[in-house]
């Protein structure tokens, strides 16, 4: 594994807004980023991120059955009581699942280590999908890269063949929603509902604001048509605590990301994961604040709200003193220590964190996320990777 | 290999008003484009059957009348990779363009004249270089990837030919939403999204 510094294309805003990209600068800085790549052996990619990708996900599914039998887990866990019985019928109905990101610290030396598992509204899929595959092609055909490079990305055919397969009978109505006024999470929903219509759905959009709610309880798009499936970029935790929450179950609407991903699309998961694991290669210690067990944590850790984005309100703390730390609006319900991560891969001054995406559950892809500050944040550059032939 | 070997990208669900050039000068008129069946139907714009008569009209068109070819590069060095299929007419194997997508004239959504097929653009109507507005978007659609806009506002375009030959650009207009009817009256709007709203940001990651 190492940065390789490239020389960008010179026409690389009009090669990635011609695939439709447009939100590759973001407040005036570059976003996109192809001043480097990452590379990496196949054997890091096969033996040190898919392999524990999808061994990560098994032991997530592990969890969820011990937490759905567990009050006092989903209480740990913020999840509101009056949800969890729809989450156990999620999960015993066996309603499927598209797609998840895992973050892992990985350097090429040792086990990768899970930091975050973003397993309900993850985005960078479309730039993971498509952008950086386009990079990789161009990058091959101009030299810049060895032919014969390969990248870890089946995603776009992944994604198509998950749709299919979302529900019985295919192809079915799809409906597909997000909030207004963010062009990251349009440009994501845009992205799914492309390769949803690939996948032979009648795929249709409605911004989450528009929701409605029939008669006969069953939501509705903003021109009135039921809606049977729902996909959704807007997190469980937020839906479960606004008005619409009580009509969740009464709905019949299958929605994607299914609600027992609540149970892992939360900070609170790494401390699970430690307590039914400890010492897993993949995992970091992990406790929830106010556990005792904490004092056995290293000096150099970080602290998460149960409940964050984009890095949000996340502190790195060295014994007891604030290293670094994102402002941001979460952290009500309630923290969870780890260790800091001493393999985050670091090169040229800069902190690079690795998302490891799940399509169905199945590992296939990667990106790598670079940043001046050992948090990775909503703003933090996306760098294309290739595997080195 | 670990990557995918092809994406293509449909620009899906949005709706295509298409202003088509002939090569011989004619006035530009408008007319509907969709990319597929499912688009038609959602845009809303002719009724379900309308599109589906639409569609079954301009696949059995392109079948009559596209273009065969004998091998699939012949096809391919006018229709670009990826840009045909193989097909079985009279018993014969061909390879023929890809439907692309199809068009029906606005003023004659009644159903009165015949959906026509869409194909590749051909490589001859733009060759390299070209500046003529319908090969804006061909260019980049010989390669693997092309139409859609995920996150910008911009209007874009995509390109096509019919199988007379002329080129077609359909420029993308914002999806009309379409009113409908709905078996049970609509209760109450507006249930979710209020803590995004309270958040700003950061409602994904």
């Amino acid at each position: 594994m190492r940065r390789v510094t490239l020389p960008p294309r010179a026409d690389w805003v009009e090669q990635v807004e011609r695939l439709g990209f447009a939100f590759h600068t973001i407040d005036g800085e570059t976003y996109w980023d192809e001043s480097a790549a990452i590379a990496f052996t196949l054997e890091e990619i096969e033996r040190d991120i898919e392999g524990p990708t999808e061994a990560i996900e098994q032991l997530c599914f592990a969890f969820i059955e011990k937490a759905l039998d567990h009050d006092e887990i989903l209480t740990k866990l913020a999840i509101p009581a009056e949800h969890w019985d729809y989450i156990r019928a999620s999960w015993q109905r066996g309603e499927r699942n598209l797609y998840g990101r895992l973050d892992l610290a990985y350097d090429g030396r040792g086990p990768a280590k899970l930091l975050e598992y973003n397993a309900d509204t993850p985005t960078a899929l479309f730039e993971s999908s498509v952008v950086q595959w386009d990079w990789l092609e161009q990058a091959m055909a101009r030299g810049a890269i060895p032919r014969g490079s390969d990248q870890f990305n089946s995603l776009h055919e992944r994604l198509i063949a998950a749709f299919a397969g979302l529900r019985e009978p295919s192809p079915y109505r799809l409906h597909l929603t997000c909030v207004q006024g963010s062009p990251e999470d349009k440009g994501t929903v845009d992205y799914l509902t492309d390769c949803a219509v690939q996948a032979g759905l009648d795929a249709r959009f409605t911004y989450i604001e528009e929701l409605g709610l029939l008669t006969d309880g069953r939501f509705c798009d903003g021109a009135n048509q039921p809606i049977e499936t729902l996909f959704k970029l807007y997190p469980w935790e937020w839906m479960f605590r606004e008005s619409y929450g009580s009509a969740l179950a009464g709905s019949g609407c299958q929605f994607v990301e299914p609600p027992w991903k609540a149970i892992l699309s939360n900070k609170g998961l790494l401390a699970c994961l430690w307590e039914m694991e400890p010492g897993h290669p993949n995992l970091l210690p992990a406790f929830f604040e106010g556990d005792p067990r904490c004092a056995t944590l290293s000096a150099r850790h970080v602290r998460k709200p149960l409940y964050s984005r984009e890095g949000a309100n996340v502190t790195l703390m060295e014994r007891g003193r604030v290293l670094d730390s994102d402002d941001g609006p979460y952290g009500a319900e309630g923290h969870v220590l780890q260790d800091a991560a001493t393999n985050l891969f670091s090169a040229d001054g800069k902190y690079a964190v690795l998302g490891s995406w799940l399509v169905a559950s199945q590992a296939c892809g990667l990106c790598v996320r670079e940043d001046a500050s050992p948090i990775t944040k909503n703003t933090s550059r996306f760098l294309p990777h290739y595997i080195e032939p | 290999m670990k990557r995918s070997s092809q994406i293509g990208l449909a620009a899906a669900g949005v709706l295509l008003v298409a202003t088509v050039w002939s090569m011989t000068g004619e006035d530009p008129q408008e007319n509907l484009v969709y990319n597929s069946l499912s688009d038609c139907r959602s845009a809303g714009q002719v009724s379900a059957s309308q599109c589906e008569t639409a569609f079954s009209e301009a696949s059995a068109a392109r079948l009559k009348d596209a273009p065969k070819f004998q091998s699939q590069s012949a096809c391919e060095a006018q229709y670009g990779a990826n840009g045909c299929g193989s097909a079985s007419i009279g018993g014969a194997q061909y390879f023929i363009p890809a439907l692309a997508g199809f068009m029906l004239a606005r003023g004659l959504s009644g159903g009165a004249a015949q959906a026509q097929p869409l194909m590749p653009p051909t490589t001859s109507a733009c060759p390299p270089g070209s500046t003529q507005p319908e090969c804006q978007q061909a260019r980049s659609s010989s390669s693997s990837s092309s139409g859609g806009s995920y996150g910008g506002s911009g209007s874009r375009s995509r390109a096509y030919s019919t199988t007379s030959g002329r080129s077609v650009t359909a420029a993308f207009a914002a999806g009309a939403r379409v009113g409908s009817t709905a078996a049970t009256s609509t209760a109450s709007r507006g249930g979710f999204g209020s803590i995004a709203r309270s958040f700003s940001s950061h409602s994904s990651s």
